[in-house]
């Protein structure tokens, strides 16, 4: 009995402290996320004409595979939780609606269907089960990482895709995503700065989201290796660095 | 790694009281209704009297607020972080088992306040500047959205950040005589988007007028806010001694004392610990 109870209370006690570890590292991947996202990658999250076929299916996925990787990487090796990428991406759209649906919408009046974020998380589930069955970062690399380039655009296809129908305005051809730009003005996002369906790759029609999402998948491969090592040996690192009265006499000296 | 262990028989334990959420739960309430409160504020005063600098209403409703929130912030800082130094503990080598865990229990809870306070300014507050700044044109680098973002809800991070940092270097033994690199990161590293701001509206003065959001002008708050993802390291250098502190108050386990965790805070770091909290 008097065993019992005191399990009990060492269990709740530790409870406790995995309630506030979760939580915590909830709260600080997303402000770490989220302010990486935005200022990355953001354009094409916050305006559905910006989520074109051309660029946004290769800046979002190489720019945000880097905290699931890290994230996976700690998870994984030190607690075999197949859930990093799956963590972040969750984190991530939550700080994304938050602000989507409280501020551009509630306090600007963008409509919804302007500024609704783009998802990761089928792509992160997969990335993360890639992890799980391989046990393997590097096979994670290579085969998760293409999986989440090619992944991204058409995991999100069934959002954006009415926004992408043709319509004629004013004699001209325009998707329905640029029309809901015309009528909305962003002062600060003018034009001219807008990265939409530019450059030569738009030579290949109907091809160019493929081209896209290969280009993607490729560098989303390169840049899921250093962030796994970012995150197992620097982030994840459990380094202490003494002080120089508490060095000993012989590092002093030296 | 070569350890001096101790048995405990008969080990005090901490009342289930000495675990309560009402600090944290006080602290966060406080946030999450000011938080709200000033977005009311700017829902009232940021359109109708933020847009022209120069006008008289602008001193009023948004400079003045500038000036007292920095004044505010720079005493809270200095009496939270001069408080928790001043009354720190000299006598460390000699904390008990049940002391230990109960501050860092205290600690958990602190950076759990900071953690929901850099929510707030690096995403909620960030991504709202970008709603502000596409709805008008930028006339000041003090526009109310910045008077908000970050001259407020950065400061308010940084000061549970580094109060958390003192209060751990100043009352228990893992980090009183070394630093953590992880927990250094995981608030140098955010705390130090504040003064990029510095770049940010030196840049946006000087050359780039509009609100690109991925312009490379900003790119320094990305760089520093990844340090956020060192809260995984400061976690894994944290739960050992939490769980051998639980493990030895609760079931008599051998424990390294406080002043050998102080001689050597890598020891007390044990990999393995994570895998059996798993299990």
């Amino acid at each position: 009995m008097q065993y019992s109870q005191v399990d009990a209370e060492a269990k709740a006690v530790a409870r406790k402290f995995d309630v506030v570890v979760l939580l915590s590292t909830f709260l600080a991947l997303i402000a770490g996320f989220h302010v990486h996202q935005m200022l990355v990658a953001g354009d094409w999250s916050f305006w559905v004409d910006w989520k074109d076929r051309n660029w946004w299916p290769i800046v979002a996925p190489i720019m945000e595979i880097t905290f699931p990787a890290a994230v996976q990487a700690v998870l994984w090796t030190r607690f075999r939780m197949p859930i990093g990428a799956t963590l972040c991406c969750l984190g991530l759209l939550f700080g994304e609606w938050m602000n989507r649906y409280i501020n551009f919408n509630g306090w600007t009046h963008y409509p919804l269907n302007f500024v609704f974020p783009e998802t990761f998380i089928p792509a992160a589930v997969v990335l993360d089960i890639v992890l799980m069955l391989t046990g393997n970062w590097i096979v994670t690399a290579l085969v998760g990482g293409e999986l989440w380039g090619w992944l991204f655009y058409p995991t999100n296809w069934v959002m954006i895709a009415p926004f992408h129908l043709p319509v004629e305005y004013q004699g001209s051809l325009m998707s329905v995503a640029d029309v809901i730009n015309y009528m909305y003005v962003r002062t600060s996002t003018p034009e001219y700065l807008r990265i939409v369906e530019t450059g030569t790759m738009r030579s290949f029609a109907g091809g160019v989201t493929g081209v896209a999402a290969f280009f993607s998948a490729f560098v989303s491969v390169c840049m899921y290796v250093p962030w796994w090592l970012m995150g197992a040996h620097f982030f994840g690192s459990t380094k202490f660095f003494k002080t120089y009265e508490s060095a000993s006499t012989e590092v002093k000296h030296a | 790694m070569a350890q001096t262990q101790t048995t405990a028989t008969a080990v005090a334990r901490p009342p289930l009281t000495a675990f309560s959420w009402k600090s944290a739960g006080i602290a966060i309430g406080a946030l999450i209704v000011f938080d709200v409160l000033i977005n009311v504020y700017e829902r009232l005063f940021a359109l109708t009297k933020g847009l022209d600098y120069t006008s008289a209403d602008y001193e009023t409703y948004w400079m003045s607020m500038l000036f007292a929130e920095l004044v505010m912030e720079a005493i809270t800082a200095g009496a939270l972080w001069g408080w928790l130094w001043m009354t720190r503990d000299r006598a460390l080598d000699r904390l008990s088992p049940a002391e230990e865990l109960k501050r860092y229990w205290a600690l958990a809870l602190f950076v759990v306040t900071y953690t929901y306070a850099a929510y707030a300014g690096a995403s909620y507050f960030t991504e709202q500047d970008g709603t502000w700044h596409q709805t008008v044109i930028r006339d000041t680098d003090f526009t109310p959205s910045h008077v908000i973002e970050f001259y407020q809800s950065y400061p308010i991070y940084i000061i549970f950040g580094v109060g958390s940092l003192v209060y751990a270097m100043t009352r228990l033994p893992q980090f009183a005589k070394a630093f953590s690199l992880p927990y250094v990161i995981l608030v140098g590293s955010p705390a130090m988007i504040f003064p990029n701001v510095g770049l940010n509206e030196f840049g946006h003065t000087r050359w780039f007028m509009e609100e690109l959001f991925v312009a490379p002008l900003h790119w320094g708050f990305v760089t520093f806010g990844w340090g956020a993802l060192a809260i995984l390291g400061t976690w894994l250098q944290i739960c050992p001694r939490v769980l051998a502190l639980i493990n030895h108050i609760y079931y008599g386990k051998p424990i390294q004392s406080p002043a050998e965790v102080m001689k050597d805070p890598q020891s007390s770091c044990d990999p393995a610990a994570c895998v059996a909290c798993a299990m």
